[in-house]
């Protein structure tokens, strides 16, 4: 009996000693969130939401899911909630990706062009089918966006600043469709990330790309050639 | 008296072009020999005109493998681009057996061309080999410099020994184009590895011109992005400038014997434009410069016909 007050004390004694944690300032958070997120070794702050990316016959998840209160209530860092938050969909849709074309050709090296369109063709179907009710929001939910929007934020001011969104203009494509499941059209440039706002983007598993058009972030499946989500205005 | 004067200019026009297109480099037996393009699919007569270029050459300068900077299929990646703006133009030295490495541009569907077998990837976006003892190439993907990719070369680079370390990649890190410029974006991340382990020499694309940079911390960079596009008068010569051209589509042969890398960069016509060597040199580490840096050499050997291949 003893023992269990002893444990409840020291229980109290850490909560209280974490919600008396200063908040960080927004600098600060936009340069610990993605280390967190990026990291394979660490734990999520919290415990992720479960989400499961929408397939045919259910419904998108709600992108109102206010992880940040939620993490604040338990005194854990909110930016570090929501980055897990983004990487716990990310997983959701490796998940179901890996499940969609375990019966579809690989991608493999060919001297024939045609065999490796076809490849990806049969990947993209298979993944657009799998997803069929996938909807935009569904990874970028509102508070990953505004969150992503902070991060970049510092990267988007003075000389660097003005660097990343000349090089996000140079060969930029035009008409894309900002649709989720499309193919990103063919023959377009892809348009470079720029390394400054990569480095502070979380790091994405193979084949998932950013990709920055206009003023919006693109998640690509590259290897499918589907896009996956998007985030309009990111870039400010 | 006439007479004479109009055979000596005769004479001296008829041995001009010649000499234009005369072999520059060493041609040592044993050596590492190649070719660069860049920006090259377009499948137009230009991007053709380049490509006999290289055929013809290699018959004097029997060159065993080809990289490419990026943007090696413009616009459409249909199997029918494939045959056109590659397959087809490069026919003779894919069929002579010269390898092609290739390195992703901002206009390549990098799913469909790192499986194409032709392009030598392995599938990969970045990817290193290693034609000979003591040279290894890389082919980094610039268009998107991630953690991932950057800690592979990390890697790659440590365990590359001391060898001559050669990067090729779409964006230039030194530039004095008007349009594009230099890739700072790139540079920040990518300069400070290329600089602890001794990178010596960086080729890319991207720009549709030719320039040779003046060594930079003691790596040597050129960019060659005009063996198909040319933007004409793109070329703001400045301080970086060794030396650049912006009025011809151009393609480069090199070759690497011992600690020495020569140069000769051809233009569509088959006359030289450019020529030098750079050399590695031992020198103790210093803080931003490359552990193994080069230093330009005066003019390469003499030209030295090589050996003529029968076909």
């Amino acid at each position: 009996m003893k023992l269990i007050r002893i444990l409840i004390v020291a229980v109290l004694t850490v909560s209280c000693n974490r919600a008396t944690t200063p908040e960080r300032t927004d600098h600060q958070s936009d340069e610990a969130a993605p280390r967190a997120a990026s990291s394979e070794t660490r734990q999520p702050a919290v415990t992720p939401q479960p989400t499961t990316l929408p397939s045919q016959g259910e419904k998108p998840v709600p992108a109102r899911t206010p992880i940040a209160d939620q993490a604040k209530a338990t005194g854990v860092n909110p930016d570090a909630a929501v980055l897990a938050d983004f990487t716990s969909r990310i997983n959701a849709y490796m998940k179901l990706r890996k499940e969609a074309i375990k019966d579809a050709p690989p991608l493999k090296e060919t001297k024939d062009p045609a065999k490796i369109k076809a490849a990806q063709d049969g990947m993209s179907r298979e993944i657009r089918a799998a997803r069929a009710n996938a909807a935009h929001g569904d990874i970028f939910t509102p508070e990953i966006t505004a969150q992503f929007r902070r991060m970049l934020s510092p990267e988007l001011k003075g000389d660097d600043g003005r660097d990343a969104k000349a090089i996000i203009k140079d060969d930029a494509p035009t008409n894309i469709t900002f649709k989720v499941n499309a193919k990103y059209p063919e023959g377009a440039p892809v348009p470079t990330v720029p390394a400054s706002l990569l480095v502070n983007l979380p790091t994405l598993p193979e084949p998932l790309q950013f990709r920055i058009i206009e003023k919006h972030l693109v998640l690509v499946d590259e290897d499918a050639d589907v896009i996956v989500d998007y985030a309009l205005n990111i870039i400010k | 008296m006439h007479r004479l004067l109009y055979i000596a200019i005769l004479v001296s026009t008829l041995v001009l072009p010649v000499s234009a297109q005369e072999l520059r480099l060493p041609n040592k037996p044993g050596s590492v020999k190649f070719a660069v393009i860049g920006d090259t699919g377009t499948g137009d007569q230009n991007q053709r005109a380049i490509a006999n270029e290289l055929a013809s050459w290699r018959t004097r300068y029997p060159f065993d493998f080809v990289v490419m900077m990026g943007d090696n299929i413009y616009g459409g990646e249909k199997p029918s681009d494939f045959d056109k703006k590659f397959a087809g133009p490069y026919k003779p030295l894919l069929d002579a057996g010269v390898k092609f490495y290739a390195a992703l541009g901002n206009h390549d569907d990098a799913a469909v061309q790192r499986n194409y077998k032709p392009f030598n990837m392995n599938g990969e976006r970045f990817y290193s080999f290693k034609p000979q003892n003591n040279v290894r190439f890389f082919a980094l993907d610039s268009n998107y410099v991630d953690k991932a990719q950057l800690d592979w070369l990390n890697k790659e680079l440590t365990a590359s020994g001391s060898g001559w370390k050669i990067m090729f990649f779409h964006h230039p890190l030194y530039s004095s184009g008007e349009t594009h410029g230099s890739a700072e974006q790139q540079r920040g991340l990518l300069e400070p590895v290329f600089l602890k382990h001794g990178v010596n020499v960086v080729l890319s694309g991207h720009e549709h011109f030719y320039e040779r940079i003046k060594p930079q911390k003691g790596i040597a960079y050129f960019i060659i992005g005009s063996s198909a596009k040319l933007r004409k008068g793109d070329l703001q010569k400045s301080d970086l400038t060794a030396f650049g051209d912006d009025r011809e589509y151009a393609f480069m042969l090199m070759e690497i014997a011992g600690d020495e890398l020569f140069f000769q960069t051809i233009n569509q016509s088959g006359k030289t434009i450019d020529v030098g060597s750079v050399k590695r040199v031992s020198t103790e580490p210093a803080p931003g410069r490359s552990t193994q840096p080069v230093v330009p050499q005066a003019k390469p050997s003499p030209a030295q016909p090589g050996p003529r291949q029968s076909k």
